[in-house]
C-alpha cells in the first residue's frame, strides 16, 4: 500500500503512527492510534459532509455512499473488517457452511440490544434480510448483496440458517457492509417514512432527530455494548453527540474547517489536502474504498473498441501518470489493477499500461485506421476515430475531470478524438443505459473481490428492468465466466484467490480498463479530535473511540 | 370611484377602480401559474432520465421490474399523458402538491420549511441593495463629474460580477483570512450577512445604474431648479423630490428583480450551504423529482406575480400620474 507511504514522511510525528495504522485496511473500532493523553469524555463531534443529503437515513432503502457514512455511527454489522483488513465477526458470533456449500449457519452474538429495547436475536437478523429482499423496501445494494439467498431460517435465538439458491463464498463480506446493517425488527415494521427519519440500530450513537437540509443529530447509545470486547475502550462512546452536517462547496467545507465550525469533514480535495499538510491544526485521514478501482472502462460491445488493438492503441496513447503528478498533488497513487489496493486478493500488472504514442500508433496502423483527416484525427472508411466520453459531474472530482481534458489533448496527439461530455447523474445513467458512450468512468464500492463478477461476468450485461448494468466495459467471454463462477463458489481459499488472480489477469490483459488510483476517500480533520482511524469495512469512519481534546 | 376629471388623467388601458384591477392582477396571476405548471410538466418529461427510477431512490438503482411498475402505478405515471396532465393540474387546482418523490413527504411540508429561510434572504437582500444604491447614486451625484464616472464604474462591475466568484473571495477574505465571519450560513446575524452581500451587490449594480441616470436627470429638472429657487436646501431638493422619481424605475426593476434573486439563491444557499428553495430545486431537478419542482415553481412564480402586483402599487403611490381611483 503505496497510498500513505509519501504522505507519511510529511505529516506530523503524531499522525505517522496513525498514517502507519491506517494504511492497512478498514480498521475496525480498534484503537489505532498513538494520541498521548487520557480521553476526554464529552463534547460535540461536528462533521461536514460534501456528499449529497441522503433522502433516507436507513441504508436499506436505495444504498449508497452517503448514507453509509452516516448510518456508520448508529448501525453495526454482523461481520467487519479488523485494523489488518481480515474479516471478523461483530454482530455475528461465528459462521459455518455446509459441505455443498447451500446453507450457511450464523450465529448471533447474545447479550446486545437496540437503542429501543428490542433484543438482537436470529429473528431479528432474518426481520433484517427480508426488509432487505422486499421489493417495496427498493434496497438496490443490499438486495444485490443477498440475492443468493433462498431461504432463511431462525433456527433458535441465536441460530439463523440460511439455504442459497447456489454456493456464494462473497456473503459473509457482503455481511460487512452497511447497507446490510443490523436494524431493530420492531422498528423496521413502521412506515418507511418514519424509519428512514430515524433507524434503530445498536451502533454507539442513535439518531436524535434530523432536520432537513439542515443536520442529523446522533447521541451517545448510553447501553452501547461493544460485540469484540478486544476491539475498543470498555464503556459506551468518548463524545455526547455528533452533528452530521451537509456542505456540498468543497471550498466552504474547508473554510469551515479552519475556522473550527466542524471538526472533521470528507470528500477533502488534493488542492485542500495539500495545504492542511502545512497546517499542524489539520490532519489527515487517507481511506480509499474497497472493491473496484477508479478506472476508465472500454465499451468493448461497438466500434471502435470492438477491435482489441484500438483499446490497446488509445491506453498506450494517454499518459495518465503525468496527469495524477500533476493534478492531484501527491495525494493518489496510480493503480494498475482492477480492484482496490485494500483488497487482498487485488492483482496488477504495471507492464500494461505505459505511455507510447509510437505503440499506438503502430496498432492503429495495423488496425486499419492509418489515415488522417484535416483536422488530424485518424478515419477508416470515412469514419473518424471519435470516443464519446460522457462524465458525471457528481463522481468525477475537478481533479478528475482536468485529468480527462489532459488525456484528450494527449489523445488528439495519436488522431483519437474524444468527446467529454459533462453531465449529471441522471443523464449520465440515461447515456450509459442507451449504449451511448465508449468511455465511462464508474465507481463501485463493494467489500471483496466478488465484485470482480459484477464488472465482468457477461450476466451482467444484461440490464435490470430500469436500465441499469454493471458490466460497463461489455465483457463477454465465456471462459472469464467460467473462472469467476467457479471463483465465487469455491470454499478453497487458495483457489479462490488463483482463480480471481487469473479473472484479473484476463480483464487486463484484454486492455477492457484503463485503471486510474483507488476510490479516492480522503478525510481532513481537526488536530484536536483524537483517536481518529477506525474505520468500517467500506472505509467510512467511526468515532467510538474518538474524543475531542483542547 | 372615479370622476370624469380623473378618468381623463389616466392613461389609456387601465381600468378604473381598484377591484378590477386586484381582479385583473388575479386573472393574470392564475395564466402565469396554469402557464409554469404546463412548461414544467412537458419540460421535465423531455430531459432524459425516468421519473420512476427517482421513487425507487434515484438513477442507477437496481429496482426490480415488479417494484418499478408498483411505483409508476401508484404514482400515476402508467397512465397517458393528457390524463397525467389533466390530472396534475386538477391536484394543484385543489392545492394538492403532492408527495416528493425522493424525500417521500409532501411537497407542501417541505416546501413551508424552505420558504421562511429563502424568503428571509431575498427580502434582506433586496433591502440592501436598494440602500447600497441609494448611498451610491447619492454619493456619486454630489461628487461632480469623477464621482459619477467612479460610481458609474462600480456599478456596471458589481452587477457583472458572478454570485460564485463573489461568495468564495468573500468567504477567503472575511471567514479565512480574517475570521469575522462564519463560512456556513446559519440564521443568526453574522450567518446572514455573507450570502445576504453576495445576492445583494450584483443587484445594487443594476439598480444604483438606474437611480443614478434618473436622479442626475431629476436634479437637473425644471421642478428642481423652481424648488431650488424657493429656497430649498439642496438636501431637501433631493429627498423630497428627485429621490421619488430615482425610486420609479427601482421600483419597477424590484420586481425581475425577486426573479434575479431566486435565481442567484441557488448559487447563494448552495455554497454558503443555507437550507432554501434554491438548493431544494437544483437537487429536485438533478434526482427528478418532479413534484418538487412543479412545487418550487410555482411558488417562485407565484412570489413573482404577488411582487409585481406590489411594485405596481408601490408605483402608483410614489407616482401620482399612474392611474386613479
Amino acid at each position: 500500500m503505496t497510498l500513505a507511504r509519501p504522505l507519511a514522511t510529511k505529516l506530523f510525528p503524531a499522525a505517522t503512527a496513525l498514517a502507519a495504522a491506517l494504511v492497512l485496511a478498514g480498521c475496525t473500532p480498534a484503537t489505532t492510534t498513538s494520541d498521548s493523553g487520557s480521553p476526554v469524555t464529552g463534547g460535540t463531534l461536528v462533521y461536514a459532509s460534501g456528499d449529497a443529503e441522503p433522502s433516507c437515513l436507513d441504508p436499506h432503502v436505495g444504498g449508497n455512499y452517503p448514507q453509509a457514512l452516516v448510518a456508520s455511527q448508529y448501525l453495526e454489522t454482523l461481520y467487519t473488517k479488523d485494523a489488518d483488513g481480515k474479516l471478523i465477526p461483530w454482530l455475528a458470533e461465528d459462521s459455518t457452511v455446509s459441505e455443498d456449500g447451500l446453507t450457511r449457519t450464523v450465529k448471533i452474538r447474545g447479550g446486545i440490544s437496540f437503542t429501543d429495547g428490542t433484543a438482537l436475536d436470529a429473528a431479528a437478523v432474518k426481520a433484517n434480510f427480508e426488509h432487505l429482499l422486499n421489493p417495496s423496501t427498493a434496497s438496490s445494494t443490499g438486495y444485490l448483496a443477498l440475492g443468493k439467498i433462498a431461504s432463511m431460517n431462525a433456527v433458535d435465538a441465536t441460530t439463523l440458517e440460511l439455504k442459497l439458491k447456489a454456493p456464494d463464498n462473497s456473503l459473509l463480506e457482503s455481511f460487512s457492509m452497511p447497507w446490510v446493517a443490523i436494524e431493530s425488527p420492531t422498528a423496521l415494521a413502521r412506515s418507511q417514512a418514519e424509519n428512514c427519519a430515524a433507524p434503530v440500530g445498536t451502533g454507539p450513537f442513535k439518531v436524535e432527530s434530523w432536520k432537513k437540509q439542515d443536520s442529523v443529530k446522533l447521541v451517545r447509545n448510553a447501553g452501547y455494548v461493544l460485540p469484540d470486547p478486544k476491539a475498543g475502550h470498555a464503556g459506551t462512546a468518548y463524545l455526547d453527540a455528533i452533528t452530521w452536517r451537509f456542505i456540498p462547496e468543497a471550498a466552504t467545507r474547508y473554510a469551515a474547517l479552519q475556522a473550527g465550525e466542524v471538526q472533521i469533514i470528507d470528500n477533502a480535495q488534493p488542492d485542500a489536502i495539500a495545504a492542511a499538510e502545512k497546517n499542524t491544526a489539520i490532519k489527515h485521514l487517507d481511506a480509499p474504498r474497497p472493491g473496484a478501482s477508479n478506472r476508465i472502462e472500454l465499451n468493448s460491445s461497438k466500434a471502435p473498441f470492438n477491435d482489441v488493438k484500438v483499446r490497446e492503441a488509445f491506453i498506450h496513447a494517454v499518459n495518465v501518470n503525468a496527469s495524477i503528478d500533476s493534478l492531484f498533488f501527491g495525494t493518489a497513487t496510480r493503480s494498475y489493477s482492477p480492484l482496490s489496493s485494500v483488497e487482498p486478493l487485488a492483482y496488477s500488472e504495471e507492464s500494461l499500461f505505459g505511455y507510447n504514442p509510437a505503440k499506438a500508433g503502430e496498432l492503429l496502423d495495423a488496425a486499419g485506421w492509418g489515415q488522417r483527416d484535416s483536422a488530424g484525427y485518424r478515419v477508416k472508411d470515412g469514419t473518424r476515430l471519435s470516443l464519446t466520453f460522457p462524465v458525471s459531474t457528481s463522481q468525477s472530482i475537478p481533479a478528475e475531470q482536468s485529468l480527462f481534458e489532459q488525456m484528450q489533448a494527449t489523445a488528439k496527439e495519436s488522431g483519437i478524438e474524444i468527446k467529454i461530455k459533462l453531465l449529471d447523474l441522471s443523464s449520465w445513467y440515461g447515456e450509459l443505459f442507451t449504449n451511448n458512450y465508449n468511455l465511462v468512468s464508474a465507481p463501485y464500492t463493494k467489500v471483496g473481490p466478488g465484485v470482480l463478477s459484477i464488472l465482468f461476468h457477461s450476466d451482467s450485461t444484461v440490464p435490470a428492468p430500469s436500465g441499469y448494468f454493471a458490466n460497463l466495459s461489455q465483457v463477454k467471454d465465456p471462459s472469464l465466466d467460467a473462472l469467476l463462477n467457479t471463483a465465487g463458489s469455491t470454499k478453497d481459499e487458495a483457489q479462490r484467490k488463483d482463480l480471481y488472480g487469473q479473472a484479473q489477469k484476463k480483464v487486463l490483459e484484454g486492455y477492457y480498463l484503463l485503471p486510474l488510483y483507488n476510490q479516492q476517500n480522503h478525510f481532513l480533520y481537526s488536530a484536536k479530535l483524537k483517536n481518529v482511524g477506525a474505520t468500517t469495512a467500506v472505509a467510512t469512519p467511526t468515532f467510538f473511540d474518538t474524543w475531542l481534546g483542547n | 370611484m372615479s370622476t370624469p376629471a380623473a378618468a381623463s388623467a389616466r392613461p389609456p388601458g387601465f381600468s378604473g377602480s381598484p377591484v378590477r384591477w386586484l381582479l385583473g392582477k388575479i386573472g393574470g396571476g392564475m395564466f402565469v401559474l396554469w402557464a409554469v405548471a404546463t412548461a414544467i410538466f412537458f419540460g421535465i418529461r423531455m430531459i432524459p432520465g425516468d421519473p420512476a427510477e427517482a421513487i425507487m431512490g434515484g438513477p442507477g438503482s437496481q429496482a426490480s421490474a415488479q417494484a418499478l411498475a408498483a411505483a409508476r402505478a401508484q404514482y400515476g405515471l402508467d397512465q397517458p399523458l393528457y390524463r397525467q396532465y389533466f390530472g396534475q393540474l386538477w391536484h394543484l387546482a385543489t392545492g394538492d402538491l403532492g408527495t416528493s418523490y425522493s424525500l417521500k413527504t409532501p411537497v407542501a411540508q417541505v416546501l413551508g420549511e424552505l420558504i421562511p429561510p429563502t424568503l428571509t434572504l431575498a427580502v434582506l437582500a433586496l433591502l440592501v441593495a436598494w440602500a447600497m444604491a441609494l448611498l451610491l447614486a447619492v454619493l456619486s451625484t454630489r461628487s461632480g463629474a469623477l464621482g459619477s464616472a467612479l460610481g458609474s464604474g462600480l456599478e456596471i462591475v458589481s452587477a457583472a460580477v458572478p454570485h460564485f466568484w463573489l461568495a468564495s473571495v468573500l468567504i477567503m477574505v472575511f471567514s479565512t483570512m480574517l475570521g469575522w465571519l462564519p463560512p456556513v450560513s446559519t440564521n443568526t446575524p453574522a450567518g446572514l450577512v455573507l450570502p445576504v452581500i453576495t445576492l445583494a451587490l450584483p443587484l445594487a449594480g443594476f439598480l444604483g445604474q438606474v437611480m443614478r441616470d434618473t436622479l442626475m436627470e431629476a436634479q437637473r429638472s425644471a421642478f428642481a431648479l423652481s424648488a431650488r429657487a424657493r429656497g430649498e436646501s439642496e438636501v431637501g431638493v433631493l429627498l423630497r423630490h428627485s429621490l421619488r422619481h430615482a425610486a420609479l424605475p427601482a421600483i419597477a426593476l424590484s420586481g425581475w428583480a425577486i426573479g434575479s434573486l431566486l435565481s442567484g439563491a441557488v448559487v447563494v444557499e448552495s455554497i454558503f450551504a443555507r437550507p432554501g428553495l434554491g438548493r431544494a430545486l437544483l437537487t429536485a431537478v438533478t434526482s427528478r423529482d418532479i413534484p418538487m419542482v412543479t412545487g418550487v415553481a410555482l411558488i417562485s412564480a407565484a412570489a413573482y406575480v404577488v411582487i409585481m402586483a406590489l411594485s405596481e402599487l408601490a408605483e402608483r403611490l410614489a407616482d401620482p400620474r399612474i392611474g386613479a381611483s
